[in-house]
């Protein structure tokens, strides 16, 4: 590997500082909104595929982990796949409208989120709880307790 | 090509990010030439660890960011 790296020094070109120019005026194009909104969007995604992932189609599913996991390109999918940019593209949106549909219908993501914000606050009155001076059996609970809870936390 | 992306890692509904240089022409075997940082999409607000001399090293070498990357690399100069 560290010799294609040795190679890109040698070989830098213009086409390469264009690149690079491009890039950044690309950059400068998405606006602030956008860009928390990429990010947030993201996650979902992510949480979405998880969640019901196996519910989608081979095609679907395979083209949505390459491109949330492994942050592939359309094209390197549709490359590695052997179906078409727009090929690949139509299966993650359509498989997006689907995963979003079952959210919608079973809600799991909202319920597991919020599950884990409370138990998250659980965790931390117990902390509290520990940290306030405790009979000895008071103790032993209260530790219980926090085992408990960070068991289920994820 | 050599490309910075995500890789994912972490678990099942607990996912987080090593941002990687890597081949564009192996993306799935795991093989990356370097690590230049974690990302936690999970983390209150996101967490962000990038070193970003090395970034600007590889983008100065023809490292092609991925949009997703280029996303979080404007995060950080922001």
């Amino acid at each position: 590997m560290k010799e294609g790296s040795a190679d890109k020094k040698k070989t830098l070109t213009a086409a390469d500082g264009s690149a690079i120019i491009h890039n950044v005026v690309k950059l400068k194009c998405l606006t602030e909104e956008a860009r928390g909104k990429v990010a947030e969007d993201r996650v979902m995604q992510i949480l979405l595929l998880d969640f019901y992932g196996e519910l989608l189609t081979e095609k679907q599913r395979a083209c949505c982990e390459l491109h949330f996991n492994e942050d592939l390109s359309l094209a390197e999918i549709a490359e590695q796949v052997g179906v078409s940019r727009q090929g690949v593209w139509d299966n993650i949106r359509r498989a997006e409208t689907t995963l979003e549909q079952i959210e919608e219908k079973t809600g799991l993501i909202r319920r597991f989120s919020e599950t884990q914000r409370a138990l998250e606050e659980l965790d931390a009155l117990a902390g509290k709880l520990l940290s306030l001076p405790l009979g000895e059996e008071a103790a032993l609970l209260a530790k219980e307790m926090r085992r408990e809870i960070r068991g289920m936390r994820g | 090509m050599v490309k910075i992306r995500l890789r994912r890692m972490g678990a099942k509904k607990a996912p987080y990010y090593r941002v990687v240089v890597a081949d564009s022409r192996s993306p799935r075997d795991g093989r990356f030439i370097e690590e230049l940082g974690v990302y936690d999409p999970m983390a209150e607000g996101s967490k962000l660890n990038l070193d970003v001399e090395r970034v600007k090293y590889w983008i100065s070498q023809g490292a092609q960011p991925t949009d997703t990357v280029r996303g979080l690399l404007k995060k950080i100069e922001a």
